[in-house]
């Protein structure tokens, strides 16, 4: 089963988003900002990881640049509420494999999951997901 | 065809709308100026001091002057043609010849002509009296020119069919000021109360209706007892006359054109019925030099309770504009800014949503997979319900702020109105990588504020920090402090940000309207924030901090 963790600031925001994802057979654990995510991949790597880029503190775009930094090839889907052209060209830049913009409809983000998920296993991905 | 459009068209008035409050159609206005005039003469001849051939107040001329004043310059025949039948039924019961009953219309429709259009030359359309330029146009051209050019025209007709025996200055000077004082009193009384109308006096409140019989009825006591008792003493007469002035004065301040010609035609009638029945002060001469005294009297009491009157009206009219044009601009720079924060305020509505809809859709993979639990939807359910709520507040929040209304003072609260202000704007803060911090202080006491325009101020200071530090500074440094805190009975709020700050020039105009440093702002946000609060009896400034960016602070006396 793949684990996607869920890194968003809004608390009703990530334990709706943890809750889909379960019910959708996947393995899901939620975090409140991107220090305690970068924390708690020392400890369990996921698959996947879904990050909101407007965060206090730690951004989503600093996580990316850690990430990238730390040379962990994790899958990140960013998401964001906040929908501005050149945001979506720097996560990407950054390493982001899809930027999403909030609400997310639930089809598009397992889709956009499910080929994060392939691609980091060496699969095809859907390139309509970007 | 009704009858109204029917009677528009018999005018030619099918055009340009001349209506002024609530006067009544064309027809009705032919009708109401023959019963008016009629009226006026019989009122004219009951204040005709016998022997007296002259009435010393004659009404008829003033109203078809006012008449003709209030409606187009095409209508005027027809209107001046209404006045005839009724001029010769009240003037043919009295025995004058034919002739000199029409000579006297041709006298009486010229002074209104006169008057009608050398007011028309200065003031285009309906006239009213709501400034100090009309009710001077109208004192100078209806009040004095109208019945001197036609005092010329009616002695020289009298003089020319042979009429009586007095001379032609005699009738002059006997004619203008008895026609002067009717343009004085009855002009200003029908300009003033049709631009009254009926839809303004029923919008008028019961205790300023309430008022005016009051202030009436005082007046009505006092003109009774100084000109309507037998006469004593010849001493006290005019200690007796500034009687009537504090009513007068009152009506004028208090109640506008309309009460103030309202209380000077009471006067009028009041002083002249005294004297046509031998009572009050202005007896003991010849009928013409009582008249006279009465006049001059009446004149010098109503030209300046009328100018202070419009004066007056006209100040507070301004007054209500300004005040409406601040409430406009404010409104106006108020949507602006919350345009400003159409991304921060999508990102705040986006969240609830963001929530709702997974939830939703969890719920639909639980129920597909049956491995939904009752106590697991129920959970999902009033997720959803406390997401919506919260989207629900948002756009309270905003519709309060778009919705433009009068300021109103209530006590509010300024730590729970910060909070409301940072929630409004925590989208933007979010997206800019804004660090807030909160320093608010216990028990600060309520002050007495509107509470929108005091969320436009605050909200005002805080995008301006917000956008500050999103151009000057890295994220990471940006930090936005806002504190409340209690000195000396007084409320401050601070709003302060690690931004680049501000030079001295920018401190010295920053409160200048169309002033501003940002490439796409009106300027208009921290000048409309200094005029909201001075409405508050409070302070707002702009200080550099010591090491780097600024801080802004508010004062509010606790209610």
């Amino acid at each position: 089963m793949s684990y996607v963790a869920v890194v968003d600031d809004e608390e009703q925001v990530r334990t709706a988003l943890t809750r889909l994802l379960l019910a959708s057979g996947l393995d899901a654990e939620s975090y409140a900002c991107g220090e305690d995510f970068l924390g708690g991949i020392t400890k369990r790597v996921p698959d996947c990881v879904l990050l909101d880029l407007h965060m206090p503190g730690m951004t989503g775009l600093d996580v990316l640049h850690e990430l990238r930094r730390s040379r962990r090839a994790l899958p990140a889907v960013v998401i964001t509420a906040h929908n501005e052209p050149e945001a979506r060209e720097e996560c990407l830049a950054a390493g982001a494999v899809a930027y999403l913009c909030k609400p997310l409809d639930d089809r598009v983000l397992l889709n956009t999951i499910s080929a994060s998920l392939r691609r980091a296993s060496g699969g095809h991905a859907n390139p309509g997901e970007r | 065809m009704d009858v109204d459009s029917a009677s528009q068209r018999f005018l030619g008035l099918s055009g340009r709308r001349w209506r002024l409050g609530a006067i009544p159609g064309p027809l009705a206005q032919m009708l109401l100026v023959a019963v008016g005039y009629y009226a006026a003469a019989r009122i004219g001849f009951a204040f005709t001091l016998q022997p007296h051939p002259i009435s010393t107040l004659w009404p008829p001329n003033a109203l078809l002057l006012a008449a003709l004043l209030l409606a187009p310059a095409r209508a005027w025949w027809w209107l001046l043609a209404a006045a005839l039948p009724a001029h010769l039924l009240i003037e043919l019961q009295s025995g004058v010849p034919t002739t000199m009953v029409l000579g006297w219309y041709v006298s009486n429709s010229s002074e209104a002509l006169i008057g009608a259009a050398l007011v028309r030359a200065f003031v285009p359309g309906p006239l009213r009296l709501d400034s100090l330029r009309n009710a001077g146009v109208f004192l100078l051209c209806a009040g004095l020119a109208a019945p001197l050019l036609s005092s010329f025209v009616d002695a020289g007709l009298v003089r020319l069919i042979g009429w009586g025996e007095r001379g032609y200055w005699d009738l002059v000077s006997a004619r203008f000021p008895s026609n002067v004082l009717a343009e004085l009193t009855v002009g200003p009384l029908i300009l003033a109360w049709a631009a009254v109308g009926a839809s303004g006096l029923r919008r008028i409140s019961f205790t300023r209706h309430a008022e005016t019989a009051v202030m009436l009825l005082a007046l009505l006591a006092t003109c009774l007892m100084v000109f309507d008792l037998p006469r004593t003493s010849t001493r006290i007469a005019p200690a007796l006359f500034c009687a009537p002035l504090p009513f007068l004065l009152w009506a004028a301040v208090r109640l506008g054109p309309a009460g103030v010609t309202t209380a000077t035609a009471l006067m009028t009638v009041a002083t002249i019925w005294g004297a046509v029945n031998g009572l009050g002060p202005f007896t003991g001469s010849t009928p013409q030099d009582t008249a006279h005294e009465m006049q001059l009297f009446l004149i010098a009491a109503s030209v300046p309770m009328l100018l202070l009157a419009v004066a007056l009206d006209e100040r507070s009219r301004a007054e209500r504009e300004a005040h409406e044009q601040r409430l406009q601009l404010t409104h106006l720079a108020r949507v602006a800014m919350l345009g400003e924060l159409s991304g921060g305020i999508a990102h705040e509505l986006n969240q609830p949503l963001t929530a709702i809809l997974s939830n939703a859709q969890a719920a639909q993979h639980f129920i597909a997979n049956k491995t939904g639990t009752p106590e697991v939807l129920s959970e999902i359910l009033q997720d959803i319900v406390a997401s919506d709520l919260r989207a629900g507040e948002v756009i309270r929040r905003l519709h309060t702020l778009f919705r433009r209304g009068e300021t109103q003072f209530r006590p509010v609260d300024l730590n729970a109105l910060v909070g409301e202000v940072l929630d409004i704007a925590r989208g933007d803060l979010v997206t800019r990588s804004i660090e807030v911090r909160r320093h608010l202080g216990a028990e600060i006491p309520a002050v007495s504020g509107d509470r929108v325009e005091l969320q436009q101020v605050l909200l005002n200071l805080v995008v301006n920090a917000s956008e500050a530090m999103s151009a000057g500074t890295p994220p990471g440094r940006r930090i936005l402090t806002v504190c409340t805190e209690t000195q000396a009975g007084l409320v401050k709020v601070s709003v302060i940000d690690s931004g680049p700050g501000f030079t001295a020039e920018q401190h010295e105009r920053m409160f200048e309207a169309f002033y501003t440093t940002k490439a796409q702002g009106l300027g208009l946000g921290l000048s409309i924030s200094r005029a909201i609060m001075r409405v508050h009896d409070g302070h707002l400034w702009g200080d550099a901090n010591p090491g780097a960016g600024a801080s802004f602070h508010i004062t509010l006396s606790a209610a």
